[in-house]
């Protein structure tokens, strides 16, 4: 029997080890995430305690404070709606938001040194205060590019190509982080019997308008056809099967038959190669490259800059939701569908139509690809964290996301994406001393045209890279093209 | 002893700090304890009792933690539970005295089966519902809750009825199917005590003591027989029970719907499943805000969770101690079934040997479950850990199983010493 008893031991030493190893897991794992769920009421119960961090940019302007107004403690944005699609927003009532809410671990201090501290604090007496956050983001730059868009439909993605440093990222139409808690109007009704106040909020007003949707941040969960902007990743993935082969040449008759179906172009460009198809946007040029590329090929070149397959239902409905890519700011990766594409379809994917779908950050991620040599790095936002008396408890360092050409491909591209600023359709991207590489897209759409351009500069030495699309806008050229240059301009002087 | 004692004096200056004032309250509750807990001490040396030295602080420890942190969750608990931890400790001596002479205990089996049936009856027709579970007596100044004692009765009917019919059991007189099954009058009581009390505890919808029940059986019934066909089959049939229950009940199918919610995903959780969730969720946001250190006491929310004071104590403590003092109360459990099962392995004979591990099985599988519970590691049942939780029935019955723990072991050892 003693041998049963000391099995019976062994039993209990294993369960509760489970059970320790789990609890471990629990804390230690898991903790951090649970801690900012937004359901959590700690983080309501954490915000009242402590003196939310500032929020700073590249330069040490504040973003973001916390400022006691009238004996009430207040959420300040300094650039207003400016940055309300990057920052979001911190709200009793409708949770959090943006950056605001991907940093709460920092912003509120709730790691383990922060709970420490928290501690010593409490006992003392002191007040408690959140970690500062610095980013990589530029406020003139962001501000220049709220400006620019000056309210039409649209957004701007601005990255650092050598280290995936966001340098501005903005929507429009935009709000007034601040006016989100406040109440607009109040309505008493009386309702079985009792009165009933209805409060309608900042949030309420905003929620409604689902034709400008305010509220969307399109520059990172905006998704468009591409239109033109997608040629330059055929190009990258013919370039890429095709490595040391001659120029291709390619007799343009102003439209192209796949299948019986006919592509049009919209003009007779004769015979050209890479330099001048990318510089006047030649659709056969390009339809051609994806036919030879085939579904595969043309997948794979998407792929290879973080592009993502999804599956239709028979209505050409998307199945399940959007995919979304994690991190910093989540966004939404450019999409192809999962599905063997007819050759047709190729040849119109292969020029942004059809069933290519891209926010404006995949974009800027493919330009910043293309201007760090075929290396995309993984987009980052946080510059450093540190305390409120500058002791900076994390910084972080820039890695690398994928490689999606080779060094010898990307340069040809650029190549070309000179020649387009040069004297191309690009060309009111170009400014006078600085080497910009671009290409413009014009994607139509039930709607309209929206307007596209994508680019970098300067080219010998890229130090911004950049994704700007202005909803129907019309032609990219003409519309896209000159905020782009403004930007570059605001950037580099 | 010492250890618990500066333990339980600095969670008092804590208290003390935090609450500010009502000093001397707070003095008495943690002297008053501390001279009870030694006293006993003092008077089994006296006495010449000489049981296992270790689990008496270790128990202490458990009482202490429980003071302290029902005192910083709501002083009224706090009050009622030293109230009854005194009126444990008086049990507790009083079964080292009364029961030292327990093996005529085991002629009564019977008897057990019976009390301990009308016991899980009376409440069904004359009690109260508490959290969901209708297993409790009203009694003007206390509610008492016949199932936390009928536990020992049922241990006690086990070990008498399998050290009689241990030969048998393990070996079997009637062959079915090819295996080797002892005949209907020996494991009929057996299973029938069983059965009743399974279904009492289903129409008290109390399951967390089911699931102990059948638990220490099963451990009992491997003790006793190392057969582990009787062990397979318990849990299958264990199974079926638990998947019946699942399609007959709807609050068993709503706690195993819970726990097979993604738990750590609550932004994809609807606003439904959120609120039906809502205890477990709490419970989970206290563990994960504790960090390796835990918050230090008094500085977490665990007023966030329904029942903290009962059920939930133990995210309280991860919360405010965290992982390290979360880890600490396993370790110190897991120490308390070591030194438990040690008095089972010194004990001289079989009804000795299967009451010593069926009530350590008993605690342990207790603090097991409830643990497990809070932790989402398994679906959620309302147990008590025990000597923290509040209850006044659950801590009087367990200072009870102490005692008869440390009877058996006194017994082993003073018959060792007159050889």
């Amino acid at each position: 029997m003693n041998n049963n008893i000391k099995k019976l031991g062994y039993f209990f030493i294993i369960i509760f080890s489970v059970l320790a190893l789990y609890l471990g897991y629990l804390n230690a794992v898991l903790g951090p995430k649970l801690a900012t769920d937004p359901h959590n009421r700690r983080l309501a119960a954490a915000e009242e305690a402590v003196t939310r961090g500032s929020i700073y940019d590249r330069r040490g302007v504040v973003l973001a404070e916390d400022k006691v107004v009238g004996g009430v403690k207040k959420r300040v944005y300094p650039l207003g709606s400016g940055t309300a699609h990057l920052l979001g927003f911190v709200s009793q009532q409708y949770g959090r938001a943006g950056l605001e809410s991907t940093f709460d671990t920092y912003l509120l201090a709730m790691d383990q040194a922060g709970r420490i501290q928290a501690l010593v604090d409490r006992v003392l007496g002191r007040q408690r205060y959140g970690y500062n956050v610095t980013l990589t983001v530029d406020s003139r730059l962001q501000s220049k590019a709220f400006q620019l868009l000056g309210g039409r439909p649209g957004a701007v993605v601005a990255l650092d190509p050598r280290t995936g440093a966001v340098l501005a990222m903005v929507s429009s139409p935009s709000y007034d982080p601040a006016s989100v808690d406040a109440v607009v109007r109040s309505e008493t009704t009386m309702q079985n019997g009792r009165k009933v106040e209805i409060k309608t909020t900042g949030y309420d007003l905003l929620k409604v308008q689902t034709e400008a949707a305010p509220l969307l941040n399109r520059a990172a969960r905006g998704v468009y056809p591409p239109g033109s902007t997608f040629k330059v990743v055929t190009g990258a993935g013919f370039l890429g099967a095709n490595p040391g082969g001659p120029d291709r040449v390619y007799q343009c008759t102003g439209s192209l038959v796949a299948e019986g179906f006919v592509l049009k172009d919209f003009g007779v460009h004769g015979k050209i190669g890479l330099d001048q198809a990318t510089a006047i946007s030649c659709n056969t040029y390009f339809a051609g490259m994806g036919l030879e590329l085939g579904d595969e090929g043309l997948k794979k070149a998407a792929r290879d800059f973080g592009f993502e397959l999804i599956e239709y239902d028979k209505d050409g409905q998307q199945k399940g939701g959007y995919p979304v890519t994690g991190g910093e700011i989540p966004y939404n990766p450019g999409t192809l569908p999962k599905s063997r594409m007819p050759l047709p379809e190729v040849a119109s994917a292969a020029i942004g139509q059809g069933r290519v779908l891209v926010s404006p950050f995949q974009m800027a991620l493919v330009a910043a690809g293309l201007a760090n040599r075929g290396v995309v790095m993984k987009p980052l936002v946080l510059e450093r964290v540190s305390t409120r008396n500058g002791i900076v408890i994390r910084r972080i360092s820039p890695d690398p996301l994928l490689t999606a050409v080779h060094p010898g491909v990307a340069a040809r591209l650029t190549a070309a994406m000179e020649e387009s600023v040069l004297q191309g359709t690009s060309a009111p991207a170009a400014l006078k001393g600085v080497r910009v590489a671009g290409k413009t897209g014009s994607a139509q759409n039930p709607n309209g045209t929206h307007a596209w351009f994508i680019g970098f500069a300067p080219v010998e030495d890229p130090r911004i890279a950049l994704a700007v699309i202005l909803e129907n806008a019309g032609s990219g050229a003409y519309e896209a093209a000159p905020v782009a240059r403004e930007i570059i301009r605001e950037y580099l002087r | 002893m010492l250890l618990a004692g500066l333990f339980l004096a600095a969670g008092a200056l804590a208290a003390y700090l935090w609450r500010g004032g009502e000093a001397r309250l707070v003095f008495v509750g943690a002297a008053v304890p501390v001279l009870a807990f030694l006293l006993v001490g003092v008077l089994w040396q006296a006495l010449g009792f000489r049981a296992d030295q270790y689990l008496l602080p270790l128990v202490a420890m458990f009482s202490f933690t429980s003071l302290v942190f029902l005192y910083r969750l709501s002083p009224g608990y706090a009050y009622r539970q030293f109230v009854w931890l005194l009126v444990g400790i008086l049990f507790l001596f009083l079964t080292t005295r009364l029961f030292s002479n327990y093996r005529w205990l085991s002629q009564y089996k019977y008897i057990y089966g019976l009390l301990g049936a009308l016991a899980l009856i009376v409440p069904i027709f004359f009690g109260i519902e508490q959290g969901g579970a209708k297993s409790w007596l009203d009694f003007k100044f206390f509610h008492l809750q016949p199932s936390e004692f009928v536990k020992i009765l049922v241990v006690l009917f086990l070990a008498s009825f399998m050290s009689e019919n241990k030969m048998v059991l393990s070996r079997g007189t009637e062959s079915l199917l090819g295996l080797n099954l002892p005949g209907p009058r020996v494991w009929g009581p057996l299973l029938g005590m069983w059965g009743v009390s399974l279904i009492l505890l289903v129409f008290q919808r109390d399951l967390g003591a089911a699931l102990i029940y059948f638990g220490t059986f099963l451990a009992m019934v491997y003790v006793a027989t190392a057969r582990s066909l009787y062990v397979t089959l318990g849990l299958s049939l264990f199974t079926a029970g638990g998947a019946l229950s699942y399609l007959l009940f709807d609050h068993v199918r709503q706690r195993v719907n819970i726990w097979l919610l993604n738990p750590y995903n609550f932004i994809e959780l609807g606003d439904k499943e959120y609120d039906q969730a809502y205890q477990i969720i709490q419970s989970l946001f206290a563990i994960g805000a504790g960090g390796i250190t835990g918050t230090g006491l008094g500085a977490g929310y665990p007023g966030f969770i329904p029942a903290v004071h009962t059920d939930f104590i133990f995210a309280a403590i991860t919360e405010e101690t965290g992982l390290m003092g979360g880890l600490g109360l396993v370790v110190l459990y897991l120490f308390f079934i070591y030194r438990g099962l040690k008095v089972a392995l010194e004990a001289r004979d079989d009804f000795s040997k299967l009451l010593a591990s069926g009530l350590t099985a008993l605690m342990g599988l207790q603090a097991f479950i409830i643990i497990a519970g809070v932790t989402k590691l398994l679906p959620l049942t309302g147990v008590t850990l025990p000597f923290i939780s509040y209850g006044g029935s659950s801590l009087v019955a367990n200072f009870i199983i102490l005692g008869m723990i440390l009877s058996i072991s006194h017994e082993a050892r003073c018959h060792e010493q007159q050889h």
